[in-house]
């Protein structure tokens, strides 16, 4: 499901003409309260206080703890989350190791299908052929009238219907052919995926669908290792939710690129609950959108290459650099593989690069463009310069839209990464290739790069982009967007853009500035933000006190609240503004996620309600919201369960479902 | 004659029934002249053979290269009736012909509210389903993005409906995905607050609160569930059509008369939809698909009941909305077509061009349109499949305009000169 969206430019747009509460005396000079300050920081800087986080951050002080989760290296991290991450391998594993061991076998590509029923008619001369399918009657009848009776039985099951029609002599000798041959198909389907009732007795049967835990566990125990993973991947997601570990085999089995992506999606939400380096998580997610890789998209000729690349994207190029450098983190992604491939500059050539010599490609118009490299049979080879990752790297990653640069800035850019490619997608490391180069003289905004460079013009590009003072700007923006309010102070803006500049794009610096602030810390900032479906998904079940002990609902879950983990297909990223998540759809999905999550209905999250046994409506909402509910949401609550005896997961899910909650 | 503005009071009268009418209905009414169309666009994923669905039988070189596989040029006088599905051609225009499982679409035709354009297809020489896929969906042949029919929405601001965008499926497909917001119709089972008492506690918190995009959209969401609701709960019209749903079953439709029931999901689903534009629930973009038409091998044992089953589903649509068709625009595509040249396994490999169906009762229809490029050796694109002489932006481009009135085609199709329309839309 979609949700409105405004791109970044219409937002900046309507931001651009829209009153600026930053200029004008408005909320963000008014300081909050210093018990708000604390709700305030668990809200921006966590995926969501859980009960007690509140004390615990009054007990260090509220300075010392954000201190320390800009920090994240001298926090210990929270065990449970190690136990969760351990069964997902791919998570561990350089790329190149993942390359290897999740690319399937060759034979397990396609499967083998029962013998074709076409190989009868195929044996056939052409002449017998022609007269058996287009003949007339009497034809037909005398070439079947003629086959031995085995031969002709192969060769009625095989023909349609229509021409069956025409020979009334051996209708019902070809129905039991063909019925013949259905069995046969059916039953080698059979053998080869074994159906949960060629596996287990009865009971069994009952006892492994129930979703109760300890029935579950028995029936896995008491069966062949070998079966357990086929056994896993025909349950329903309750039971599935007891057994993860055997879903992940199965699935391992039959599509292994996927089980590497979902490893990183199933840790995306362990990380989100768990982690004690919040910041460290919330910062990733930012970044992670705003260098976006669609992990879905096609690469080429190799199906769900994306799946294999994104968790080394994620782990190499984006998470070292969250509070380090920004130059670092553009270089990270713009060789990482991942951004190679997904923004196309893998096959980014100069015009003339590669002319001569036997392995000079065709050329011709293709798609419109003329003296395009041409496709050989299906091969699809490059088609000249390719812009699109010189256009985004400038609009979306650095400079932002209204940046100041033009498409000849766009076509220089992309010159300079031209040969900036992947070795190959068995072999997916990056790679400078000179044949691929645009070795003349390129002007990046302003800048000369003379003639003669090679990858180092990439490298200097990317300089010039990462210290241009629109990019101090723009990158300032976007993190006060995400961490203050939708449209964030101007002034705010200027100062973190000045410690940008000042300090060389020093992020954790930025953060200072900003979290600092007299703004963060203000009334215009205070539940101003709304929550991702990933904010929904973790801060619901942060702020129930629960348990996730397998995250595959919970995936799917945050996918039709409208945000497909990794998978987002435009390059700007999910558009970090309210309106993103608004939709009629959407929101129907928020309010009823939260009611699953308190009534116990998401396979893999417990929680238990019981702690706020004999609190009233007022109580238990302020213990989920951190503050105290709108007069709206406690009055609608109070008039609507009026002479009725509620349990506090009722309670607790209209909360949790409440346009206060939407909030953080 | 019934004017716009009279028969959505009517509905909004007749709406009283289960409450006050939607907001959205209420300010669709008061927005004057304004006709709501839809677009259907029905995918048919797989590279459907189109010379096997509209046969270009006059054509020496179609039985040449597929001596198999061909089918029978029509016969004189004998429909061919009782052979259902199967049979020889349906004559069209004397040189193409329907697929004898396309017969419920031949009144559609005669009515000429069926008009075909062939040799359609995209520039872009991919033979990847998934590729070529993206780029048809993308309406951008080369790259993949956002769906051309969701570009295709005119901004309506506030005054729109949140079901003006539907998909027919499970998913959100890529053709719907844009900036307006898209329904999987799919997921109606979740669009939905079961617990009567939590329903009405949420209502009233967010009809109250100053949280005023949040207040916005659940006033939106609220009155689509209560619409979809009231929907889902009725039963199919007559005995005979509910009895088909009940028991699932495909065959030939009695007395010729088309079926949902005999449409199987297709059926199922434009069924909902025919409900969803009758209850002026605002429809403008809706989207379907069809899976199964990469027919490799033993086409002709399948094709047919395939199109039995298409074809049962669009007319008995196109039957159950009657007057209402005149606003409606149905468009058929698939993301290649296949070789002409059958295999040897009795099917088609991958190919190039293909036809596109184009139906409603505002189509200038009973006609063949594109320019046909023949079948010789040296007439086919990289000698073996059937060229393009049409781009289906072309196509698409003037239903966009002419039906939905999205007058900045640059912005649906970028990149894409359209050039004269066709003529398929009366004027």
């Amino acid at each position: 499901m979609t949700r409105v969206v405004l791109t970044i430019a219409a937002a900046a747009l309507a931001a651009a003409t829209a009153p600026r509460p930053g200029h004008a005396t408005g909320p963000f000079d008014q300081r909050l309260g210093s018990d708000q300050q604390i709700v305030h920081a668990l809200n921006r800087l966590t995926f969501g206080p859980r009960p007690g986080d509140v004390e615990e951050v009054r007990r260090v002080g509220l300075t010392k703890w954000m201190e320390l989760q800009l920090h994240p290296e001298q926090i210990t991290e929270n065990p449970v989350l190690d136990e969760r991450l351990k069964p997902l391998e791919s998570l561990r594993l350089s790329l190149p190791d993942v390359v290897t061991k999740y690319t399937p076998e060759q034979n397990m590509g396609m499967m083998t299908m029962a013998q074709n029923p076409f190989d009868a008619i195929n044996k056939l001369s052409q002449a017998d052929r022609t007269k058996v399918m287009n003949g007339t009657a009497e034809e037909r009848t005398a070439v079947l009238d003629a086959m031995e009776p085995e031969m002709r039985t192969r060769v009625l099951g095989a023909l349609p219907p229509n021409v069956l029609a025409y020979t009334p002599k051996y209708k019902d000798e070809a129905e039991k052919a063909r019925k013949a041959q259905q069995e046969e198909r059916q039953a080698q389907n059979r053998a080869r995926n074994l159906q949960l009732r060629d596996l287990l007795t009865a009971d069994q049967l009952t006892d492994v669908r129930s979703g109760e835990k300890d029935k579950v566990l028995a029936v896995f125990a008491a069966l062949d290792p070998d079966k357990r993973a086929d056994v896993a991947g025909q349950l329903p997601p309750k039971s599935q939710a007891i057994v993860p570990e055997y879903r992940r085999t199965g699935q391992f089995r039959r599509a292994p690129r996927l089980v590497a992506s979902e490893d990183l999606k199933e840790a995306r939400v362990f990380r989100a609950v768990y982690s004690n380096r919040q910041l460290e998580e919330v910062l990733v997610d930012f970044w992670l959108n705003h260098f976006n890789v669609d992990s879905t998209k096609n690469i080429g000729m190799t199906a769900n290459l994306g799946h294999l690349l994104i968790g080394s994207y994620e782990r190499d190029a984006i998470r070292p650099h969250v509070l380090g450098h920004f130059k670092d983190l553009l270089l990270a992604t713009a060789q990482h593989p991942a951004m190679l491939y997904y923004l196309d500059n893998w096959e980014s050539v100069a015009p003339d690069s590669f002319e001569v010599g036997p392995y000079a490609p065709r050329r011709g118009t293709l798609n419109g463009v003329p003296n395009s490299i041409l496709p050989n049979g299906l091969q699809r080879l490059a088609h000249g310069l390719n812009e699109n990752y010189g256009r985004e790297v400038m609009e979306l990653h650095t400079l932002g839209v209204k940046g100041g640069y033009t498409q000849d800035d766009v076509i220089a850019v992309a010159r300079c990464f031209t040969g900036w490619t992947v070795r190959s997608p068995e072999n997916p490391q990056f790679v400078f290739a000179p044949f691929m180069h645009d070795y003349g003289e390129k002007t990046v905004l302003g800048h000369k790069i003379p003639a003669g460079g090679g990858q180092e013009d990439g490298l200097k590009a990317l300089d010039i982009l990462a210290h241009h003072p629109s990019t101090a700007k723009f990158i300032s923006m976007e993190l006060a967007r995400h961490f203050v309010a939708d449209d964030p102070p101007q002034a705010l803006v200027e100062r973190m853009a000045l410690t940008f500049t000042k300090t060389d794009g020093d992020l954790r610096a930025v953060m200072e500035t900003m979290l600092r602030s007299p703004e963060f810390f203000s009334e215009g900032a205070w539940a101003a933000r709304m929550k991702s479906p990933l904010d929904m998904a973790a801060g619901t079940i942060r702020a129930m006190g629960g348990e996730v002990t397998d995250a595959w609902t919970l995936v799917q879950k945050i996918s039709d609240m409208g945000e497909t983990l990794y998978a987002k297909t435009e390059p700007t990223g999910y558009p970090d503004v309210t309106e993103t998540w608004l939709g009629a759809a959407a929101i129907t999905a928020r309010m009823n996620f939260g009611a699953a999550i308190a009534s116990g209905q998401v396979p893999g999250v417990e929680v238990d309600t019981s702690r706020w046994k004999g609190m009233d409506n007022a109580a238990i909402a302020r213990a989920l919201l951190g503050r105290q509910a709108s007069k709206q949401t406690l009055d609608a609550i109070g008039t609507g369960l009026e002479g009725k005896d509620p349990s506090p997961a009722v309670i607790a899910s209209l909360v949790l479902g409440s346009p206060d909650f939407e909030r953080r | 004659m019934l004017t716009r503005r009279i028969f959505l009071r009517g509905s909004a009268i007749a709406m009283a029934g289960m409450g006050e009418a939607p907001m959205w209905l209420a300010r669709a009414a008061a927005v004057e002249g304004t006709k709501r169309k839809t677009l259907v666009a029905i995918f048919m994923r797989g590279a459907a053979d189109g010379l096997n669905i509209v046969v270009p039988f006059g054509d020496p070189r179609y039985r040449e290269l597929r001596p198999i596989l061909g089918l029978q040029a029509p016969r004189q006088g004998d429909d061919n009736d009782g052979n259902g599905p199967f049979g020889n051609v349906i004559d069209l225009d004397g040189t193409f012909g329907l697929n004898a499982g396309l017969r419920p679409l031949k009144a559609l035709w005669d009515n000429k509210q069926l008009a075909i354009v062939e040799a359609t297809g995209s520039p872009d020489p991919s033979r990847s389903h998934f590729d070529a896929q993206d780029y048809m969906e993308s309406g951008t042949p080369g790259k993949t993005g956002n769906g051309w029919l969701n570009r295709a929405l005119r901004d309506a601001g506030q005054d729109s409906s949140p079901l003006r965008a539907i998909a027919l499926s499970n998913r959100v497909p890529r053709t719907l995905r844009g900036e307006h917001e898209a329904v999987a119709l799919g997921n109606v089972r979740d669009f939905n607050i079961s617990d009567q008492d939590r329903l009405a506690i949420l209502k009233n918190m967010y009809s109250l609160t100053p949280d005023a995009p949040l207040r916005r959209t659940g006033k939106d969401a609220f009155e689509a569930m209560k619409m979809l609701q009231s929907i889902g709960k009725e039963p199919p019209a007559n005995p005979e059509e509910r009895a088909a749903v009940a028991s699932g079953t495909v065959g030939p439709p009695r007395n010729n008369r088309p079926t949902y029931g005999a449409g199987g999901e297709l059926g199922r689903n434009l069924q909902q939809l025919a409900r969803l534009i009758k209850s002026d629930a605002g429809v403008e973009a809706a989207f379907a698909e069809v899976d199964g038409w990469d027919h490799h091998q033993n086409e002709n044992g399948q094709l047919p009941n395939l199109l039995n089953q298409f074809s049962n589903a669009i007319a008995a649509f196109c039957q159950d909305l009657g007057d209402r068709m005149e606003d409606v625009v149905i468009v058929t595509m698939s993301e290649f077509g296949r070789t002409v040249e059958e295999n040897g396994d009795g099917g088609t490999d991958h190919g190039h061009g293909s036809m596109m169906m184009v139906l409603g009762g505002a189509v200038q229809g009973g006609k063949v349109y594109g320019q046909w490029p023949g079948l010789a050796k040296e007439q086919l694109f990289e000698g073996r499949d059937l060229a393009v002489t049409t781009d289906f932006r072309t196509v698409l481009s003037e239903l966009v305009r002419g039906h939905l009135g999205q007058q900045d085609l640059s912005s649906v199709f970028p990149g894409f000169n359209y050039g004269a329309s066709l003529g398929l839309l009366r004027s």
